[in-house]
C-alpha cells in the first residue's frame, strides 16, 4: 500500500474534521485530494502532533486528525508520552511509515527501516489503542473509522516509500494565509471569535 | 518567591485573559502551579518537553484560547526550532513565562546555572522574540497584559523573564 491510496479512503469522510498534517509529501497530497478549510497544512517535521494535541484539548467537541510521518514522530518522541497522559478522546493519529526520508533529492531509511517500531513506543508511552496496519484491507478496518469514532488512536500505517506527490503541484496558499482560513472556519463553525484575531 | 507575588502572577494572568497554559515544572516560579490548578480560570497542561510546551499551545491558540507557556529560560533552548518553524512561522501568539536560572539577578545562581542564564537574551533576540525582564513586583498585573496586548498585535511569541524577587 502507498499512503496516496491511505489518503484517498480518508479524504471524501471529511466532514467537519480539522485536520493537521506534517512534512512535505502528505502535505501535498492531502492538499490536493482534499480542499477542507478545516485543514491546517503544516509542512514542518516533529510539529502537526504537538498542534493537533492542543486543537485537541481546546475543542473537546470536535474530532482532530493528525497526518504525520516516521521521520517527523521520529524527531519529537517526547510528545508520544505527553499525549498519552493527556488522553484527548477527540484525537486521531495516522503515521504514515514508509522507513524512509523522502524528500525531493532524497531517500534515506529512517530508524523505523531497522529496529525501531512506532507501536511499541506509543505503547509504552501509553498509548493503548495504537495499532500497525499493513495493507489497504487492514486501513479501512482499523483506520477509516478512526475519523469518527471516540477515543484516542494511533495508527502506524506501513506504507511503501511513493514519489506520487512529486508529481502533484503544491499548495499555493502559505502557511500564514492557510491558518487564517482555518481561524475563519473556526470561527464560523464555532460561532465566536479568536481573541488573537481581534480588531483592526 | 512569596507565596503574595505567586499569587499575583497568577491573578495578572488570570485577568490578562490567559486560559490555557503548558508547562514543564521548573525551581523558581513553581508556586504559581498550585495556585492555576485550584483555578478553574486555566487548563494546565503537562509536557514531557519544552518543544511539546510550544507547539500544543500555538494549537490551542489557533482554537481560541489564550496561551502561555511555563517553563525554565533553559526551554527556550531546547524549543527553539518549535518557536521558530511553528509560532513564529505560522504568526501565532504565545505568552512565554520564563524564570531566568542563572541570569545576573537569579538569586539562587550557581556554577550550574549560570552559563544557561546568561545565553537567554541573546537566544531570544536571535529568535526575533520581544520580551521584559521582571525584577519585582511592581505593576506585576499592568506589565502581564502589556505582553499579551503585544503578543497579540504582534501575532508572535513574546516572553516575560521573571528574576530578582521571583527567584528568591
Amino acid at each position: 500500500m502507498i499512503r496516496y491510496e491511505c489518503l484517498e479512503l480518508l479524504a471524501p469522510r471529511i466532514t467537519d474534521q480539522l485536520v493537521v498534517t506534517s512534512q512535505s509529501g502528505q502535505r501535498i497530497e492531502w492538499g490536493h485530494l482534499c480542499k477542507h478549510e478545516g485543514n491546517l497544512l503544516l509542512g514542518e517535521m516533529a510539529a502537526a502532533l504537538g498542534v493537533g494535541i492542543g486543537l485537541a484539548l481546546a475543542l473537546p467537541q470536535r474530532r482532530v486528525i493528525v497526518l504525520e510521518s516516521d521521520g517527523s514522530v521520529l524527531l519529537s518522541l517526547s510528545t508520544l508520552a505527553t499525549l498519552a497522559n493527556l488522553d484527548p478522546p477527540n484525537l486521531a493519529v495516522f503515521v504514515f511509515d514508509n522507513e524512509t526520508y523522502s524528500g525531493t533529492r532524497i531517500s534515506e531509511p529512517t530508524a523505523t527501516a531497522g529496529k525501531t517500531d512506532l507501536e511499541a513506543l506509543a505503547r509504552g508511552a501509553g498509548i493503548a489503542r495504537a495499532v500497525t496496519v499493513q495493507d489497504l484491507g487492514s486501513f479501512k478496518k482499523e483506520g477509516v473509522p478512526a475519523l469518527a469514532e471516540k477515543g484516542l488512536r494511533f495508527i502506524v500505517c506501513k506504507v511503501k516509500e511513493s514519489l506520487a506527490h512529486r508529481e502533484i503541484p503544491r499548495p499555493d496558499i502559505d502557511l500564514v494565509e492557510n491558518k487564517y482560513r482555518f481561524v475563519r472556519y473556526l470561527e464560523q463553525t464555532e460561532g465566536r471569535p479568536n481573541p488573537f484575531i481581534g480588531r483592526g | 518567591m512569596e507565596a503574595e507575588l505567586a499569587k499575583r502572577i497568577v491573578d495578572g494572568l488570570r485577568e490578562a485573559g490567559v486560559n490555557f497554559v503548558t508547562y514543564l515544572p521548573e525551581s523558581r516560579l513553581s508556586q504559581i502551579l498550585a495556585l492555576m490548578r485550584e483555578d478553574n480560570s486555566f487548563r494546565l497542561v503537562p509536557v514531557a518537553s519544552e518543544t511539546d510546551a510550544v507547539s500544543i499551545a500555538v494549537g490551542a491558540t489557533l482554537a481560541g484560547k489564550q496561551s502561555a507557556c511555563y517553563m525554565e529560560c533553559t526551554g527556550v533552548y531546547v524549543s527553539c526550532y518549535h518557536l521558530l518553524v511553528v509560532a513564529e512561522h505560522l504568526r501565532v501568539p504565545v505568552l512565554l513565562i520564563l524564570s531566568h536560572l542563572g541570569g545576573f539577578d537569579d538569586q539562587r545562581n550557581s556554577f550550574h546555572y549560570a552559563l544557561a542564564g546568561v545565553k537567554l537574551i541573546p537566544h531570544l533576540e536571535a529568535l526575533g522574540i520581544e520580551y521584559k525582564v521582571l525584577d519585582n513586583g511592581e505593576n506585576l498585573g499592568a506589565k502581564i497584559k502589556n505582553a499579551v496586548r503585544t503578543m497579540n498585535a504582534l501575532r508572535l511569541p513574546v516572553a516575560l523573564i521573571f528574576t530578582g524577587e521571583f527567584t528568591v
